[in-house]
């Protein structure tokens, strides 16, 4: 022990500097790698991202497509001089339509009293709105949850139907019909 | 600074004046007699008013495809009216507080009908 601090006190000062710089770089990285034992989570963390990321570049593509929409109200159905929706985007505007505007819950809660009185009864509160794209139907459905207490009962309603309509404003796309019936 | 609240009032300024002049009643006598009145959502209603509500003959489209023909008491669809729906479904018949109440035949778009008594809305078998 005591020849090796010895043969430390010989050695010149821009060596023992080197070393302790090296020394504070291998502290530092053991210091991480501790750390990131304790509280990272590696791999998991990782596909996280990569998940994210991939999600990320998915909501991209699809607002391109959203603005190169015709602005105006988009359909999925024949019969109406609105833009005719392909099956092939009909999907993606399904998939990229995140609102439920007012006269389309107002509309789907013509054949949905007991939700029609929930609704107004708290003040035109929506609880819930969803808009999801069904594989195996391929086809797109909406719907919203409304609750609240009428006439002493605690409610919850669950509308939902196939979203065919929808308006597209140049910026972002809106469920305009649920046909519930 | 100064520059920038400015123009933020003045856009506001004419945005509101853009919108107040697109809303309200458009044409004719919206407080008794025959007009048309525009809502900030863009449903319209053209019809007749008593006492500034929706009273007698009138059609109501809503922006999203919903024409209500028919009639109407207290601003409300009540009296015998047909709804056309946007994918071209239909209900015509007898209308209550807003909602399908009577005697009436609701036709899909590929034809199919049901016909008889609703009772708000729902189809009583």
């Amino acid at each position: 022990m005591e020849v090796s601090k010895n043969s430390f006190k010989t050695l010149s000062e821009p060596v023992k500097q080197f070393g302790g710089l090296v020394g504070i770089i291998i502290l530092i990285f053991l210091t991480f790698f501790v750390l990131n034992n304790i509280f990272g989570e590696g791999d998991e963390l990782v596909a996280k991202m990569k998940i994210e990321e991939e999600r990320i570049a998915q909501e991209r593509k699809l607002n391109k497509l959203i603005s190169s929409l015709p602005s105006g109200v988009l359909v999925s159905f024949d019969g109406t001089d609105n833009f005719k929706l392909s099956d092939e985007l009909y999907e993606a505007v399904c998939k990229a339509t995140k609102l439920i505007p007012q006269r389309a819950i107002m509309g789907a809660n013509f054949l949905n009293f007991r939700a029609h009185e929930i609704y107004t009864i708290n003040g035109n509160k929506i609880d819930e709105t969803f808009v999801k794209w069904d594989d195996e139907k391929n086809k797109c459905f909406a719907g919203f949850v409304v609750s609240g207490n009428n006439v002493g009962v605690d409610e919850t309603v669950k509308v939902s139907g196939e979203a065919l309509s929808f308006l597209s404003t140049g910026i972002d796309t809106r469920v305009y019909f649920i046909k519930n019936f | 600074m100064k520059k920038l609240i400015f123009f933020i009032l003045f856009s506001s300024l004419i945005t509101s004046l853009a919108l107040a002049r697109s809303t309200g009643c458009k044409e004719g006598n919206c407080d008794n007699g025959y007009g048309k009145w525009v809502y900030t959502d863009k449903t319209t209603y053209e019809g007749e008013w008593v006492a500034t509500k929706k009273h007698g003959q009138g059609t109501e489209t809503w922006p999203n495809g919903y024409i209500y023909k028919g009639e109407f008491k207290e601003s409300q669809w009540n009296g015998i009216g047909i709804l056309f729906f946007p994918d071209g479904s239909t209900y015509e018949g007898e209308w209550a507080n807003g909602f399908m109440n009577g005697e009436g035949t609701f036709t899909w778009s590929d034809g199919k009908q049901k016909k008889g008594i609703w009772k708000n809305g729902s189809f009583q078998e």
